[in-house]
Formats: structure tokens, C-alpha cells, sequence
């Protein structure tokens, strides 16, 4: 009994490792630009596309395939910041919400018609690996996407808090009018924000493909779980959102062993609903912290 | 006072159009598409009442779409109730879910509030996905074909079904205009510019918000019955389809948001869209139909976030303004 505990335990820890790249990139956004990402779960999608297609066509690794990914959402996520986000900043909810939403349906129905509905998946000779200790069990795949994921997150942390650049992303993110008094470029701040949660979700579609399924649809599982992550950390900060996904990845292999193999998407919205219901402003405080 | 009476004339005119409609075109692919276009125009203005009016923007209306259509049904086959009586009931128990439903989702604003509805209408469904014993679990059930039987909402020509939903949509028209002309709909525009500083003046917006829900989601609630009624079938994805969510905000936002009527002509814009797709590409090509509502939706936040509703009264603002120039002219 206490190992199934305990093999469950450390299953939701790995799996959400990956989930906190998405919602840190959630997060991220949400603290410095001010809108929510509809559209985040297509970019690990594309960054899962990407994977599969440099494996497929070049025999690239992809562990190595995350030095392509990142950079190239990083790019991609500055330049739909400038020339479509930017459009839409200000005090109106509804063209943020829906413009990104669109992205969203855009993105994934592109998929759609551009590789079809079929499941990709990518063999390599850490796929099946595993260490055992005792009787727990560890996928290699796995583990090393959850070691990736911590330093991918550490690095972020540390850049925002040691950089020039991180600092005045925390700034833009507190006080806005008082970032740009104090000269710091808004639009700028900005792009290299998206950018870089872009790269966050590239960074887990890459990590993800040695055991995980490319499909068009895919996004959806990590973006809702994400979202829950983020309120549940309180919206806008990164080590409560880090600490939300791993418990999200927690309490749904917890649900998936003791409830059923389908509970999984019952536990995060019942956990959805027990924050709103308890702790509606996250179980932490503050902005980008 | 003319142009009032010139919009009744319209109104008139537009009426017995809509009502010869299906005498003339006897086509019945081109009733069912007609019958889309009122549907989800049906939709559109029960998602404007909340999103267009007090600009909650919920992408969570397919809770109550299935719910209604899974109270008529489970009400007809169990118990034999006529789904008139269900689609009234239907509407009744979606507005009461709406509450639980609203208390839960209000705490959150803007984004996270629809990012909440979307969540609820998600978990509906896996409810009725797990409950087999309940309501036919994940195989849904057909719904018994009686034949010709208009007391149990069963017609054997298309045009009947074609009547009842445009006999809906007229009724989600005039509660639409009655709120626009009512205190309610003042408050609730406040509400949608400031929520805080309605309240400061007054306003008691929880108390608005909750029963705009129940009605727009009431409304909802009857188009359900209606859609499984005329498909005959229902299953969870097909109730609780996240679809439905989008295009009643889809339709609404590219028509015109919070006006009487641009979910309408959204409606009339993307469904026509849809069909013509349809007929060139075929069905096959899954995605195209998205990937072009997607675009659709994109342009017009980027360029016109008013919608077509705000482009065709700037045409007649310009028009009105041109107006005493011709008159003074020689």
C-alpha cells in the first residue's frame, strides 16, 4: 500500500515537472504583459511537432532537439507579442481574451489539417529505460524531464532575479507606469517575456516526446492543468505556480491509481473548484516574484 | 419617429420573409442550414445577454446547452413527459445550475473568469461520461423517433423544426430588447465598463450579474432540448461540446457584441462561411472550418472590435451626417 502510495507520489512529481514549464509560461505572461495565454498549450504542441519532425527527419535527439525548440518559440512568442498582443494591451478584457483564443483555434486546427489527426510518437533508447529501487520504479525519460524542467525553471528564477533584464521584468510587473518612468522599455520587457515562456513551452514539448504522443489536441491536457496551477499558485507568481503543478501532477496520479485511470481531469477541476470555493486569490500572494 | 417607424417596416418586412422562407425553398439541405443559422444565432444572443452586455465572458455555455437537452430527453424517455414540457423544465434546471455555478465563477474576473466557465462546462461533461446508470453514460442514446407527433416536439418536414427555432430566437430578441430598454440593461453596460465603479454608484452587480446568468443561461438551456431533439441523438460530447461555448461567443463578438442584433449576423456570416466551405472542399478536410473562424475572429479584434454591427453604424452615422448637406444644397 505505502509503495503504490509512493510510486503514485514520485509518477505526479515527474509528470509535473513538465507541467509547471507550461504554467510558470502562464504566469510569466499573466505578471508582465497583464493578459492570460489562451493559446499556450498550442506552443508546446508546435514545440512537440518540432521534436518529432528533427528526430524524424534528422535523427536528432531530443533532449538535444530543446537547443532548436527554445530558441525558435522564443522568437516566434517575441514577434506575436509585437505585432499581435501589442494591438491589444489595455484595459479591455474581451480582445485579449479572444485573441489569443484564436490563436489557440488557429494553431491547433492548423495542426489538424497540416499533420492530421494521428498520434507521432518518437522511440529513442531512453523511452523504455528505467531505475528500480526496491520495488518503485523510474522512468528514465521521465526523470530526466523532470531534472531539465527544475534547471529550466532555477535558470528562469535566477534570471529574474539577477539580471538587469529579469529585474526590470519584475518591475514592469509591480509597477508598470513607475518601470517605464524609470526607463525601461515596455514593448521590449514585453517581447522578451512571451518570448521566453514560449521557449518554456517549446522547452516541455521537447522533454515531453521521448514519452509522450504529438497530436494536434494535445496542448489542451497541459494549458487546463496549467490554468488550475496558476490560480491555485496565485496568479502572476512563478514559485507558486511551480509548486501548484507539481501538486496538481501529485493529486492527479493519486486520482488515476485509487479512482480510476480516467479520473485524472475530475481531480484537477475538483481542485479548481475547491480554490475558488476556499482560496480564490491562490494559496500564496503578490506578483512575479 | 421615422426612423422608428422605419424599423418597424423592416422588422415587418424581415418577419415575412422569415416566415415564407421555407414555402419557397423547398431544398431541404438548405433548411437545415437555415435552421443552423437560427440555432446558433438563438445561442449567440443568450451568450450576448452576459458577455455582450455585462461583458462576462463565459466560454461555458455548453453546461447549460446540455443540460437542457439531457433534462427533456431524460424526462422523455423515462418518464414519458413531453419535451415541451422538458425544454421548459430544460431551461428551469440549467438557470438553477447557473447559481452554484455563477457563485463559484464570479470570484474570478476577466480571463480567469472564463477560463473558470470553461472549466465547469468540462466537468459537466465527464460527469455525464461517468454516470452510466444516470443518463446512458458515454454511448448516449438515440432519441425515439415517434414520427409525426408536433405534442412530443417531432415533426416529419424539416420546415416545422425550422418554425420552433426561429419562434426561439424571436423570443431571445424581445427579452434582449426588453433588457436593453430596462434599468437592467443600463446597469449591466455599467457593469461591463467598470465593474467597481458601477458598485461605487450603486449598482449592485453581484445581484445583476447572477440573474443575467440565469436568464442567458435559461435561453441556453432551450436551445439544447431543441438541437438533440432535431438531431435525435445525444451523448456527453455532443451536449457539453466546447464548440457550442465558442460559437455562441464567436458569433456574437464578430456581429457586433452587446448589440440586439450581431449575434444574428454573425451567425448569418460564419454559418454562411461554413457552408460554403462545405460544399466546395467537402466535409473531409477537418480543421478548415476552425482555421477560418479563427481568422475571422482575429480580424475582426484587430481591426474592428466593434464587429460588423459597429461598421454598419458608423456606415449610418457617416450617412446621417452627410444627410443636411444634400438638403441644404441647391
Amino acid at each position: 500500500m505505502l509503495e503504490t502510495v509512493v510510486q503514485a507520489v514520485i509518477n505526479g512529481l515527474l509528470i509535473g515537472g513538465i507541467y509547471a514549464l507550461v504554467s510558470i509560461g502562464v504566469t510569466l505572461i499573466f505578471g508582465v504583459v497583464k493578459i492570460v495565454n489562451f493559446a499556450q498549450g498550442e506552443f508546446v504542441m508546435i514545440g512537440m511537432y518540432i521534436t518529432f519532425f528533427l528526430f524524424n527527419s534528422f535523427g536528432i535527439d531530443p533532449l538535444l532537439s530543446l537547443f532548436i525548440s527554445m530558441p525558435v518559440l522564443f522568437v516566434l512568442g517575441a514577434l506575436i507579442q509585437h505585432f499581435l498582443i501589442r494591438r491589444v494591451l489595455g484595459p479591455n478584457d474581451m480582445p485579449q481574451i479572444f485573441l489569443t483564443f484564436a490563436l489557440s483555434l488557429l494553431l491547433l486546427n492548423l495542426a489538424l489539417l497540416l499533420f492530421s489527426a494521428n498520434y507521432r510518437t518518437v522511440h529513442t533508447s531512453y523511452s523504455d529505460a528505467a531505475f528500480h529501487i526496491g520495488d518503485l520504479y523510474i522512468p528514465e525519460a521521465k526523470l530526466i524531464a523532470f531534472v531539465v524542467a527544475m534547471a529550466l525553471s532555477g535558470a528562469l528564477w535566477v534570471f529574474l532575479h539577477t539580471t538587469d533584464l529579469g529585474k526590470a521584468m519584475r518591475a514592469a510587473s509591480q509597477k508598470p507606469d513607475v518601470a517605464v518612468l524609470m526607463g525601461i522599455n515596455p514593448n521590449w520587457v514585453f517581447a522578451v517575456a512571451f518570448g521566453a515562456a514560449l521557449a518554456l513551452a517549446g522547452a516541455a514539448g521537447s522533454l515531453l516526446m521521448p514519452f509522450y504522443s504529438a497530436y494536434p489536441f494535445v496542448g489542451q491536457v497541459f494549458v487546463l492543468m496549467a490554468f488550475v496551477a496558476v490560480v491555485l499558485g496565485t496568479l502572476g507568481n512563478v514559485i507558486g505556480a511551480l509548486i501548484a503543478s507539481l501538486m496538481m501532477g501529485v493529486a492527479e496520479s493519486l486520482g488515476i491509481q485509487f479512482v480510476g485511470a480516467d479520473s485524472g481531469l475530475i481531480v484537477v477541476f475538483a481542485m479548481l473548484l475547491l480554490t475558488l470555493a476556499f482560496k480564490p486569490n491562490g494559496l500564496g500572494g503578490g506578483r512575479v516574484r | 419617429m421615422q426612423s422608428s417607424s422605419v424599423k418597424i417596416a423592416a422588422l415587418v418586412v424581415l418577419a415575412m420573409v422569415l416566415l415564407t422562407l421555407p414555402q419557397v425553398v423547398k431544398s431541404s439541405f438548405a433548411i437545415d442550414i437555415f435552421i443552423r443559422i437560427l440555432l446558433f444565432s438563438f445561442i449567440g444572443v443568450a451568450w450576448n445577454l452576459m458577455g455582450g452586455y455585462a461583458k462576462q465572458l463565459s466560454l461555458g455555455h455548453a453546461a447549460y446547452f446540455g443540460l437542457g437537452a439531457y433534462t427533456s430527453t431524460i424526462m422523455q424517455i423515462d418518464f414519458g413527459i413531453s419535451p415541451w414540457i422538458g425544454m421548459a423544465a430544460g431551461g428551469v434546471v440549467a438557470a438553477i445550475a447557473s447559481l452554484p455555478i455563477g457563485w463559484l465563477c464570479f470570484r474570478l474576473r476577466g480571463p480567469y473568469f472564463t477560463i473558470a466557465t470553461i472549466a465547469t462546462a468540462q466537468a459537466l461533461m465527464l460527469i455525464f461520461l461517468k454516470f452510466r446508470d444516470f443518463a446512458w453514460g458515454a454511448e448516449g442514446t438515440t432519441i425515439p423517433n415517434l414520427g409525426s407527433s408536433p405534442l412530443m416536439l417531432q415533426f416529419e418536414n424539416r420546415a416545422s423544426y425550422y418554425y420552433v427555432v426561429l419562434g426561439l430566437l424571436a423570443l431571445g430578441l424581445f427579452i434582449t430588447y426588453k433588457i436593453e430598454q430596462s434599468w437592467m440593461g443600463y446597469y449591466l453596460v455599467a457593469i461591463g465598463e467598470d465593474e467597481d465603479a458601477a458598485e461605487a454608484i450603486g449598482v449592485n452587480a453581484p445581484r445583476m450579474k447572477r440573474d443575467i446568468y440565469m436568464i442567458s443561461a435559461f435561453l441556453t438551456g432551450l436551445a439544447g432540448t431543441f438541437y438533440v431533439q432535431y438531431i435525435y441523438f445525444i451523448d456527453p460530447p455532443t451536449a457539453f461540446n466546447l464548440n457550442i461555448s465558442i460559437e455562441a461567443a464567436l458569433v456574437a463578438i464578430v456581429g457586433g457584441i452587446g448589440t440586439l442584433w450581431g449575434p444574428v449576423i454573425g451567425t448569418v456570416l460564419l454559418e454562411t462561411t461554413s457552408a460554403l466551405l462545405q460544399s466546395w472542399l467537402g466535409s473531409s478536410t477537418g480543421g478548415i472550418q476552425l482555421t477560418v473562424y479563427a481568422l475571422i475572429l482575429m480580424a475582426v479584434i484587430l481591426w474592428r472590435p466593434t464587429g460588423l454591427m459597429g461598421f454598419v453604424n458608423e456606415v449610418i452615422a457617416r450617412r446621417r451626417e452627410q444627410k443636411p448637406r444634400v438638403r441644404t444644397a441647391p
